[in-house]
């Protein structure tokens, strides 16, 4: 394989009636300045059809090209055709990376297609930097639950293929510049296909779990006891905020999963985070930077969430919950 | 009769791992390993499934001699044989090189109806895995179940449901289907004693890279591995916050508040 025959680096576009998922927009905004860096052009994928302002909003970009794929068996979604799809499109285009949100569906398909290349597949990068002097992505990670950062490179194959969180990167339009369209048809056999969507429950709107646009948040770790949950809770509506909790609380089955902050959770952006028996690590505060005042307190003086934190207490989570709401006014 | 396969891992707790702050590498010694907890709900879902429909459950791993441990675990927990691939020539190797060896020797064993495989580890934490084995074993791919709902050997599909990111999606799949499953629909089960003692007496099946006719050394370990880790390296951490200590916790959180002001 020669690198040197491989070009511009690729966004695939995800979009559900009729708008563009968000974590393909902040792709496009971050692929744009690795694509500056590396001296490639950024190309979006787009298989089916999207209103023209939706268009435009992935060209604000910065978009180079954009790939419009028709054909039939590729709407609605399926592993099957979307990795025969990329497939056939990277060998076709030979591009040097592909960059696909890691929702469910995109963690589904792009490692399949990875493996059907072959070429290597990263997933969960929190940042990107381009090694002009090997021509590389340097995908950065964390690993270990979070207690290491590695730094994960494809340094013979290409494309190079990485699935990133939904959040991960800001999106932050660098303008639209003169971008091409490219049609592409490609046709999968329906019969191919061997995964059937017989029905759709949407999950009732509970707004007590939406947690990214709430002004205060009061987050509980791990170190949280199953019945002192009620206080925090107490706390969080006391101050006109919301209750959510890091992963290790999600595994133990005491809090649902969209109360998750963190790299696999929410991105969350309150003015003010107190943060009850947390630990720190890189996973969970990678979902709390945007906030504007972290409040941290743990019994270990040693926790690492310290080191993210505006003012740090010392002490047993519990009384100070409980001092707080005293402080508030109300009984404890 | 059904044949399941589930795919597992046997991982350091890593909730105990330190990193060595010298070096930036991990510090193992000592470390527990374990099975990898969401393996654990992908064999409980293929033990129920065999006990509801009959057929085999099959358990497969790649590791080194003491991953035996997770596969008498699961041995203990209902599976009916183990299989270890452990190499030398196996180490260093991305989810490439692994579903490679994986399937290469599960294909020498037998055809499979369903396998069954964790959604993530708890130290790679890719969750690739999943994808890359459903393309080796040419399966169809289902993620996130909560429930199997049917199972018809006669048109050989599977119905379940799929916890997704804003609902709950019903969906067939034509087997051979892999799937991952949700924790919530699968606590394991504890083992009893009978078949925990039965678990240490098992034979394990061994397999290396010589006596898997047709593996191609070109794509295991190290030189099957397209992704590299060229370094590794602590996470950065910021200066420290201010530490508020007034003696009473009464009196930190009345502080703290006063800095706080118009934030609260």
């Amino acid at each position: 394989m020669n690198k040197q025959d491989y070009r511009d680096m690729w966004v695939y576009i995800e979009h559900e009636g009729g708008a563009v998922h968000p974590v393909s927009l902040e792709l496009c905004c971050e692929i744009r300045k690795i694509a500056d860096a590396a001296g490639e052009k950024l190309c979006a994928v787009l298989v089916g059809d999207l209103p023209e302002e939706e268009l435009d909003r992935i060209r604000a970009c910065g978009v180079d090209r954009l790939l419009r794929v028709r054909g039939e068996g590729l709407l609605p979604f399926s592993v099957d055709a979307y990795t025969a799809l990329f497939t056939a499109l990277c060998e076709k285009y030979r591009p040097t990376a592909v960059f696909v949100g890691g929702t469910i569906r995109g963690r589904d398909f792009a490692p399949r297609f990875a493996c059907r290349l072959p070429t290597g597949c990263t997933s969960d990068a929190t940042e990107l930097v381009y090694d002009p002097k090997s021509g590389d992505i340097e995908f950065i990670e964390p690993a270990v639950g979070g207690k290491m950062m590695a730094v994960i490179t494809v340094p013979v194959m290409r494309p190079q293929v990485g699935t990133i969180r939904p959040g991960t990167f800001k999106y932050l339009p660098a303008g639209p510049r003169p971008c091409e369209t490219v049609e592409e048809r490609f046709d999968f056999p329906p019969e191919k296909i061997r995964t059937a969507v017989l029905g759709f429950e949407p999950e009732e709107n509970d707004e007590s779990l939406n947690i990214a646009d709430a002004p205060v948040i009061v987050c509980v770790g791990n170190a949280v006891k199953a019945d002192a949950l009620p206080k925090y809770r107490a706390l969080a509506a006391r101050l006109g905020g919301k209750l959510a909790c890091t992963r290790p609380v999600f595994d133990r089955g005491l809090l649902p999963f969209k109360l998750v902050i963190g790299q696999s959770g929410a991105v969350v952006k309150p003015r003010l985070l107190l943060s009850f028996g947390v630990s720190g690590a890189v996973n969970h505060v990678t979902g709390i930077t945007d906030s504007e005042k972290i409040v941290a307190i743990n019994k270990d003086p040693d926790a690492a969430i310290f080191h993210y934190c505006d003012y740090g207490i010392v002490g047993d989570m519990d009384e100070v919950c409980e001092a707080m709401l005293a402080q508030l006014g109300e009984k404890v | 009769m059904l044949n399941i396969l589930v795919c597992v891992k046997q991982v350091p707790d890593v909730n105990l791992v330190r990193i060595d702050p010298e070096t930036g590498s991990l510090i193992r010694k000592g470390v527990p390993a374990i099975l990898n907890p969401h393996d654990a709900n992908a064999l409980e879902a293929a033990v129920r499934l065999r006990e509801r429909c009959g057929g085999t459950v099959s358990c497969i791993t790649m590791g080194p001699d003491q991953a035996e441990e997770a596969l008498r675990e699961c041995l203990a927990a209902g599976a009916d044989r183990a299989v270890l691939l452990s190499d030398r020539a196996f180490a260093n190797a991305d989810t490439l090189a692994t579903s490679y060896v994986i399937v290469t020797a599960a294909k020498l064993l037998g055809r499979y109806d369903l396998i069954f495989c964790g959604k993530e580890s708890l130290d790679g934490a890719t969750g690739q895995m999943a994808s890359q084995l459903a393309e080796r074993f040419d399966a169809s791919q289902l993620s996130c179940v909560r429930e199997i709902l049917a199972l018809d050997e006669e048109a050989r599909t599977v119905t379940v449901t799929r916890e997704l990111e804003h609902g709950v999606e019903t969906a067939r799949a034509a087997l051979p289907c892999l799937m991952t499953v949700e924790k919530s629909g699968f606590h394991p089960r504890i083992p009893n004693l009978k078949s925990w003692k039965a678990s240490r007496k098992a034979e394990i099946l061994r397999f290396d890279s010589r006596s898997i006719p047709g593996l191609d050394p070109a794509q295991i370990g190290d030189p099957g591995s397209p992704t590299k880790v060229p370094r590794t390296y602590p996470p950065p951490v910021g200066e420290p916050g201010r530490m508020l200590s007034e003696g009473s916790v009464g009196k930190t959180v009345e502080t703290l508040f006063t800095l706080l002001g118009d934030v609260l």
